[in-house]
């Protein structure tokens, strides 16, 4: 049972899809609004001088690309619940592939279901957030994700209601010039908590490619506390645009931590809109570029209310020719004082080829705030390298020792130690050039070495199976 | 001896040594011997070339060599990088060690002893899961209990080896944790590049006790200093004094008493801080 649209994008396809998909008239309507959207927005080409990233987004084949691809419901990636998870969503390309929760999480009114599925049973609360937290209007790209998205988690947490382990969904791509629409709703109703792990991965035939286009809204509501992590390891020839955006209401906290490992071209909006009195938005952000990687980040930190707080942390490793462009705003309202704000962004670059831009900005309508950015870019310092290789450690591994060093801050903010160690072997393998699978003593530079964490063989992938 | 025969012994020899950095000569013909088991000072006025020789003699790329050579083990290792020369059995503790944030002391001390161990191949392959032999992976806590018995001699605190390389250390700390890296990896011949400078009386002679500790008829050391005072704490037999880019006045250990009263005006006729170029 395959169905698939016909090949590129118009207000068609977007008419296919929604009776396909058997939707009610209102989802329909939103679809179509964001197509014509989509239609009427030019494709954003960037600043000025900068390195190109968006162009190369916005000159990408998009009619190439088949709009939606099913595989069958449960054909593949099926995994049973590890004990330690409390719920997991596996999609592949358009279609949820697996889908489970905790009977126990179940009956305290916890909600895990895709978000097709939740059109139809969960009407109401969709209808009330969906499309509210990300607008078609903030780009052209999530503009397209409106008028196509399907499949994606929908997440519903009830007052109160603190899960104390973690949901995760593992988004995957392996069809040549298919799609992935994912949209994550996550609702976290007051005084609830949760902690959602998302995964990318994929596996292309060599010389095609593929579109990832995903779009997150999360609500934390009053005393709420959310905890985003993702995961972002393509595979080559993955197109990965992204948009996420949070809103905590009073006294709510979201707090992103997202990892850029893999794909071709990556443009991941990020962003927080701190609604109510008190809530706190803070940003983690692990990057590493290799080869000819072209990635643009753009995150916002918007300060809505009274007395909020945000943090926007990035550090970056650049090998190769890999360009990346970030682009930071802290935005404060007018009336929104007691703002504490800050954002950073530290560029390593590994070869003389890689180029990174980092242009923090501030707009502050407000008297009583405390923000600041700053940006740093810089190679290997030369007197370290020697310092290492006059203790008998080769070159090559004097380097990925300092680059471990360079990210240890930003993974020593990351509360989970799983993910930790998921993305030091990640990062690890990805300094060797995927030459060297994790032998003996690249795993003492994870576990023991590179810091006392006691990881576990299963920390490596964070799904027990492997794809 | 020649090059071409390599002998066993650990001597270090320095011949007509000439190297410059962005085309300032500061090294000019340097000429010294050390043999294994031998202590000797190193000693000088500032500016006179010390930490440069120190630098070269461990191939920092900064510098470049113009003339003549430097054998260690009878090879010349001019051509090699400073890990090989590591790997040799040189050693050398810096005066200003750089701090490498986010490496953790254990990490990087166990990777280096991982590096300078007998039948360390930088280029095997890597082995699956247990064969470690080729890498020469140590166990950790094999390496837990060397790292230990060497941080009980040098009074090292144990949350030490947690904290990242040099990052935040004081001037104490920093000669303390060279000397601790001296102790673990255990070289053949130590150049101590003005590792008394800074240090007040009792880390002096926390550090010179560590020194001594690891003296023996398997080490030579270099002990480069300005001024005297580490002389009473580790005894050179021998001591050689450069200025400006040269060995003027090779000596026993009454060379540093005649320097501690004259000063180094009496050989260089000229006053100490005489304006030449900083190494």
């Amino acid at each position: 049972m395959t169905q698939v649209l016909t090949q590129g994008f118009s207000r068609a396809g977007v008419e296919a899809l929604s009776q396909l998909k058997g939707e009610p008239a209102w989802m329909l309507e939103k679809r179509l609004a964001a197509w014509d959207i989509y239609e009427q927005t030019p494709a954003p080409l960037g600043r000025r001088g900068d390195l190109g990233v968006m162009t190369r987004v916005a000159r990408y084949k998009y009619d190439a690309l088949v709009p939606y691809v099913a595989n069958g419901a449960h054909a593949n990636g099926h995994q049973p619940l590890p004990n330690w998870e409390a719920g997991l969503l596996v999609q592949r390309n358009s279609t949820v592939a697996a889908r489970e929760l905790d009977p126990a999480l179940a009956a305290q009114g916890v909600i895990l279901t895709d978000m097709d599925t939740a059109v139809r049973e969960h009407a109401d609360l969709v209808q009330r957030y969906f499309m509210t937290g990300v607008t078609p209007h903030d780009n052209k790209y999530a503009a397209l994700h409106f008028a196509f998205w399907s499949g994606g988690l929908f997440l519903y947490v009830p007052k109160g209601v603190i899960i104390d382990r973690p949901v995760l969904a593992r988004y995957l791509l392996d069809q040549a010039g298919g799609t992935n629409f994912a949209h994550t709703l996550i609702i976290a109703e007051t005084g609830s908590q949760v902690v959602y792990i998302e995964e990318t991965a994929s596996s292309l035939p060599e010389g095609t490619t593929a579109l990832f286009n995903g779009v997150a809204e999360i609500f934390a509501k009053d005393n709420a506390h959310v905890q985003f992590n993702s995961v972002q390891d393509f595979g080559p020839g993955i197109w990965n645009l992204t948009t996420k955006h949070g809103v905590p209401e009073k006294d709510g906290y979201i707090h992103w931590i997202v990892a850029d490992l893999g794909a071709d071209t990556t443009l991941a909006n990020l962003g927080t809109t701190m609604a109510g009195s008190g809530s706190n938005g803070d940003i983690v952000g692990v990057l590493f570029a290799t080869g000819h990687q072209f990635v643009q980040i753009n995150t916002l930190s918007n300060h809505a209310a009274l007395s909020t707080s945000a943090e926007t942390y990035f550090k970056g490793v650049l090998d190769d020719q890999a360009r990346v462009d970030f682009e930071g705003l802290i935005k404060v309202a007018h009336g929104a004082q007691q703002t504490n704000s800050y954002l950073s962004d530290h560029t390593l670059l590994l070869s003389d080829e890689a180029r990174a831009e980092a242009i923090p900005s501030l707009e502050i309508a407000a008297n009583d705030v405390r923000a600041s950015h700053g940006a740093t870019t810089g190679q290997i310092d030369a007197e370290q390298l020697f310092y290492l290789m006059c203790r008998g450690i080769p070159e090559d591994q004097a380097r990925r020792l300092i680059v471990q060093g360079f990210f240890e801050p930003v993974l020593d903010k990351i509360p989970s130690g799983e993910l930790r160690a998921r993305l030091r072997s990640s990062i690890v393998r990805k300094m060797t050039k995927g030459q060297q699978v994790m032998d003996e003593s690249d795993w003492h530079d994870v576990t023991d070495q590179w810091d006392i964490e006691g990881a576990g063989a299963e920390a490596v992938a964070i799904y027990g199976g492997d794809e | 001896m020649e090059t071409q025969t390599p002998i066993q012994t650990a001597e270090l020899v320095i011949r007509n040594l000439h190297a410059k950095v962005e085309d300032k000569e500061i090294l000019k013909g340097v000429d010294l011997t050390v043999r294994q088991g031998e202590i000797h000072a190193l000693m000088g006025p500032n500016g006179s070339g010390k930490s440069t020789l120190a630098n070269v003699i461990m191939g920092h790329p900064k510098y470049e060599v113009t003339e003549g050579e430097i054998l260690f083990k009878g090879q010349n290792v001019l051509d090699l990088s400073a890990d090989k020369r590591a790997r040799l059995g040189l050693f050398l503790a810096f005066q200003y060690p750089a701090s490498v944030p986010g490496v953790s002391v254990a990490n990087f001390l166990r990777r280096a002893l991982e590096s300078v161990r007998e039948g360390y191949d930088p280029n095997a392959p890597a082995q699956p899961n247990g064969q470690m032999d080729k890498r020469k992976a140590l166990p950790p806590a094999e390496f837990r209990k060397l790292l230990q018995e060497k941080m009980q001699i040098l009074k090292v605190d144990r949350t030490f080896i947690n904290r990242y390389i040099n990052e935040g250390f004081s001037g104490g700390e920093k000669k303390r944790a060279e000397i601790l890296q001296m102790a673990v990896l255990q070289p053949q011949m130590a150049v101590l590049d003005e590792t008394d400078s800074g240090l007040d009386i009792d880390a002096l002679k926390i550090v010179s006790d560590g020194v001594n500790a690891l003296t023996g008829p398997n080490l030579g050391i270099l002990i480069i200093t300005h001024y005297p005072r580490i002389l009473g704490y580790i005894k050179p037999s021998q001591v050689h004094v450069m200025y400006q880019g040269r060995v003027i006045k090779n000596g026993g250990p009454e060379l540093a008493l005649e320097l501690e009263q004259k000063g180094y005006e009496w050989l260089t006729g000229s006053p100490d801080e005489n304006g030449e170029a900083k190494a």
